[in-house]
């Protein structure tokens, strides 16, 4: 086992929403946030966030707030974080039953959003908070149909935004676009550090459509210097930018992260072949939900990156200044410091599983496997458990087998994922319960999207006799998709995706 | 540029892009395993072969070679 890295003193980390206080302050006439109708500087941008947390201040329970891609859901979150409560990101697209169950697993005292609430008075002053207190509570994949919260203290926030802004030098001049959903938590990497540092975050719908030709004409007209792109996103820029011949990156863009998972050789080889690429900083990033944001990066090309490393695998990067890291016997990462969720709340079993005291200090089983390079980087090199990466959101199979089971007409499912193009799609395999019906695919495709969120919706079920299992009993996905993948896929049931690229 | 043309260019994009041979003019995209990632490569052909600029909206509307042929001809007329 590796000896854990030193970490930053977390008396040292200043509030998130006193530092967007201080930046406002210092540069009011600066453009904060700009969307498809309106933009507003930082002056504007913190008498709205003042006047939403004018009458959520008092109560300490999370507030759900519903989201869209607009200037007021970005001061909505600000105006919980004001009033001292956490953000609970609600998309109005979910179905009803999954909203009111993450109301429900979150504690939410109430709903806001997404256009502003404007109610007097509003707080002059942030509501005085520990590090302690939760900034925001969000879902990720359980073993469970149930959905599975993780909450994240402020000073994890703070720790997280601190280091990122570093890393990627965001600063007053900067326009940031808004890419992620307001859903997820990559969505805090770009709104954060630049409304801490007095850089413009930019919505734009062109960069929602699909189309490159106007995602790039976007970025140009907008004068993007910064880009967070999920890597399965990046991938087909790639193929755009290549598909007849290298062309341009816009001038503007000076940075482009990406993360969510493993980033492919062909696309990073093609990268490097595109006119201006060794102008801009490609950086790849890593981390969990419950490690808040970003724990590892790297400058893969560009001009902080190591030349030495072009011909070499795909690292995931060097712990960020206020990440411990250990690494297992068994390779698992493990990470330590200020930036861990507080757990996850209403499951403490779940929470002791992964969250352990150990060298002094609480520490995150990622069930990630690592290798460190002699440099200190670290190659990512497959899960200790079954989880996949869905164009960057992670999903347990044994929760798409769980909300399958639910039906009645489901004995056992299996869950797993299937390759296309450069990303993973989800595939599911059931076995049915008599009385057996022939649409029972379509019917548990229209089951499903009814009752789970979009990405825990697969792109195809497939109803085979039985499942495969290994030699001591426990069910094994991949040999079930080997045996029973159908060779032409129009032959089992398909469901559309979601209607936006994340 | 006759509908039979445009209607032919979008089954081999959609044979490329989804890998598939069993492509006609009224296959769904989503249905053959079509996603919105692999989308943004439908859109960019049609961009590139056809000119007009569609969106992953677009084709959520019209996800058949056919429906996508006489969306670009409304787009070209």
């Amino acid at each position: 086992m590796s000896s854990p890295t030193d970490s930053m003193d977390i008396t040292d980390i200043t509030d998130i929403v006193t530092r967007f206080f201080d930046t406002a302050r210092r540069h009011p006439d600066l453009i904060a946030v700009r969307d498809n109708d309106r933009q507003v500087s930082y002056a504007e941008l913190l008498d709205l966030v003042r006047r939403v947390a004018g009458p959520l201040a008092g109560p300490t329970t999370p507030v759900g707030v519903l989201t869209s891609r607009s200037v007021d859901v970005v001061a909505n979150l600000l105006g919980v974080l004001t009033a001292g409560r956490a953000y609970v990101p609600i998309d109005p697209t979910f179905p009803a039953a999954r909203r009111g169950a993450m109301l429900g697993a979150a504690g939410c005292g109430e709903v806001i959003g997404p256009t502003l609430s404007d109610r007097a008075p509003s707080l002059d002053e942030p509501v005085s908070v520990t590090g302690k207190t939760p900034a925001y509570i969000l879902f990720t994949s359980g073993s469970t149909a149930a959905a599975k919260p993780v909450a994240i203290p402020r000073t994890a926030i703070a720790a997280a935004v601190d280091s990122l802004g570093d890393l990627l030098d965001v600063g007053p001049g900067d326009r940031v676009l808004q890419f992620a959903s307001l859903n997820w938590d990559t969505c805090f990497e770009e709104i954060l550090p630049a409304l801490t540092r007095g850089a413009t975050l930019v919505f734009d719908d062109d960069a929602y459509s699909g189309l490159f030709p106007r995602f790039l004409r976007m970025v140009d007209r907008q004068g993007v210097t910064l880009l967070d792109l999920p890597t399965a996103f990046w991938h087909e820029l790639v193929v755009d930018l290549t598909d007849d011949g290298p062309r341009p990156l816009p001038e503007s863009v000076r940075t482009v992260v990406i993360g969510g998972e493993a980033a492919r050789q062909a696309r990073f080889d093609a990268w490097r072949t595109l006119p201006g690429a060794e102008r801009v900083r490609l950086v790849n990033t890593y981390g969990c939900t419950e490690t808040t944001l970003v724990t590892h990066a790297v400058d893969l090309f560009g001009p902080r990156a190591d030349p030495a490393r072009a011909g070499g695998p795909i690292p995931i990067g060097r712990p960020l200044p206020h990440v411990v890291q250990v690494i297992g016997d068994d390779g698992e990462l493990v990470i330590g410091g200020p930036a861990l969720a507080t757990g996850y709340p209403g499951l403490p079993e779940l929470t002791a599983e992964r969250f352990v005291d150990r060298d002094g200090g609480r520490h995150f089983h990622t069930r990630d496997r690592v290798r460190a390079l002699p440099d200190g980087v670290l190659l990512h090199e497959g899960r200790l458990d079954d989880e996949l990466k869905v164009r960057g959101i992670r999903v347990s199979p044994g929760e798409v087998e769980a909300a399958l089971c639910a039906h009645p007409g489901v004995a056992a499912a299996a869950v797993t994922g299937h390759g296309i193009g450069d990303h993973t799609s989800i595939v599911a395999y059931v076995v049915a319960r008599p009385p057996i019906r022939d649409d029972l695919g379509a019917e548990l495709l229209r089951h499903l999207r009814a009752t789970s969120p979009a990405h825990l919706v697969p792109a195809r079920v497939t109803v085979v006799p039985e499942l495969a299992h290994t030699a001591s009993g426990k069910l094994d996905r991949r040999r079930t998709h080997q045996l029973h993948a159908p060779q032409s896929q129009p032959h089992a049931t398909e469901t559309k995706e979601a209607h936006h690229v994340h | 540029m006759s509908t039979d043309l445009v209607v032919d260019g979008m089954i081999r994009t959609f044979s490329r892009v989804l890998r598939s041979d069993d492509v006609t003019p009224d296959s769904d995209f989503f249905e053959l395993g079509g996603d919105s990632l692999l989308a943004t490569r439908v859109l960019s052909a049609v961009a590139r072969e056809f000119g007009p600029e569609l969106t992953i909206g677009d084709l959520l509307v019209a996800p058949t070679p056919s429906a996508l042929a006489k969306l670009i001809e409304v787009e070209l007329s």
